[in-house]
């Protein structure tokens, strides 16, 4: 699935420009630290966290893209960065327990 | 340091998660930073030699090693506090720089900060980056897409670096979620 596809799916909102990029599984955690570690490449990120680290982070390891749990909000400069590294940032209200319950539905 | 006969395959290994803590001393007013692997950071102040060190701040981070799958060469980072992405702030540094070269060939440039860049040569520390560089250009899935990590002397200012560090920060203040029934 792509993350395309993703957003088509579960009803997401892309906050910057959407890249079609494949997922290749799920990462959840809102330390940088954590996915610098232990995060596959292709990884989708799910995070609490909005701020320009997590840009850094998953572009150093290959994230397909990020999404935002709790309705945070994300500062443009965070988006700016996002679209230098291609990567898509979502934004939804759900928690993060319920929507890795939604991406696991989906097979993800 | 490396084996030349081996293709080295590299897997992270040896990860310690910790601090990496800032501090200041009273009378010289020189700042410094150290990692350590610790639940919390230690925040008192101590007397070493002249110098009177006070806690600053600190933000979690981790250490780790790349070692090789086919050889069993171990490559420590012991003296990398952190990575840094390079925002291209100051165009006379020696980051931005290389970071300007590499720009169509989606590459980026991330600096290795480390806290006694004195006691490392030059030719060492620039052989173990290249390594660092490998290990994470050989996981990318997007196509072309690399990763270069250049010493922490290749910023001209760091005081003044615009660069975005990866560290966390302000984790102990996170709240917690409200559990509903």
């Amino acid at each position: 699935m792509t993350v395309a596809e993703l957003e088509a799916k579960l009803g997401l909102k892309a906050l910057n420009a959407l890249y079609g990029k494949e997922i290749a599984g799920v990462f959840v955690s809102d330390m940088v630290s954590d996915v610098m570690a232990g995060a596959k490449p292709g990884s989708l990120w799910v995070t609490t966290q909005a701020h320009k680290n997590v840009v850094a982070a998953a572009n150093l390891v290959d994230i397909s893209g990020v999404i935002v749990t709790r309705g945070k909000t994300v500062s443009s400069e965070t988006l700016e960065m996002a679209d230098r590294a291609e990567i898509t940032i979502f934004s939804t209200a759900l928690k993060t327990y319920d929507l890795v319950g939604e991406l696991h539905k989906l097979g993800l | 340091m490396a084996n030349e006969a081996c293709r080295h395959s590299w897997t992270m290994t040896n990860i310690r998660f910790g601090f990496i803590v800032v501090e200041k001393c009273y009378h010289c007013k020189q700042e410094r930073s150290y990692f350590v692997a610790e639940h919390t950071p230690p925040k008192e102040e101590y007397r070493e030699g002249e110098h009177f060190w006070d806690y600053l701040g600190s933000a979690q981070s981790l250490q780790f090693s790349l070692k090789c799958d086919r050889c069993g060469l171990e490559v420590p980072y012991d003296d990398v506090l952190g990575l840094m992405m390079c925002s291209g702030c100051t165009p006379d540094c020696d980051a931005h720089i290389v970071s300007r070269i590499c720009e169509a060939q989606k590459t980026w440039v991330y600096v290795a900060l480390c806290y006694r860049p004195d006691i490392v040569s030059k030719d060492e520390m620039g052989e173990r980056l290249a390594i660092l560089s490998t290990y994470f250009s050989s996981r990318m899935r997007t196509p072309d897409k690399k990763i270069v990590v250049v010493p922490g002397w290749f910023v001209k200012d760091i005081d003044m670096c615009k660069g975005t560090v990866l560290k966390d920060v302000g984790m102990f203040e996170v709240e917690p979620q409200e559990v509903s029934q």
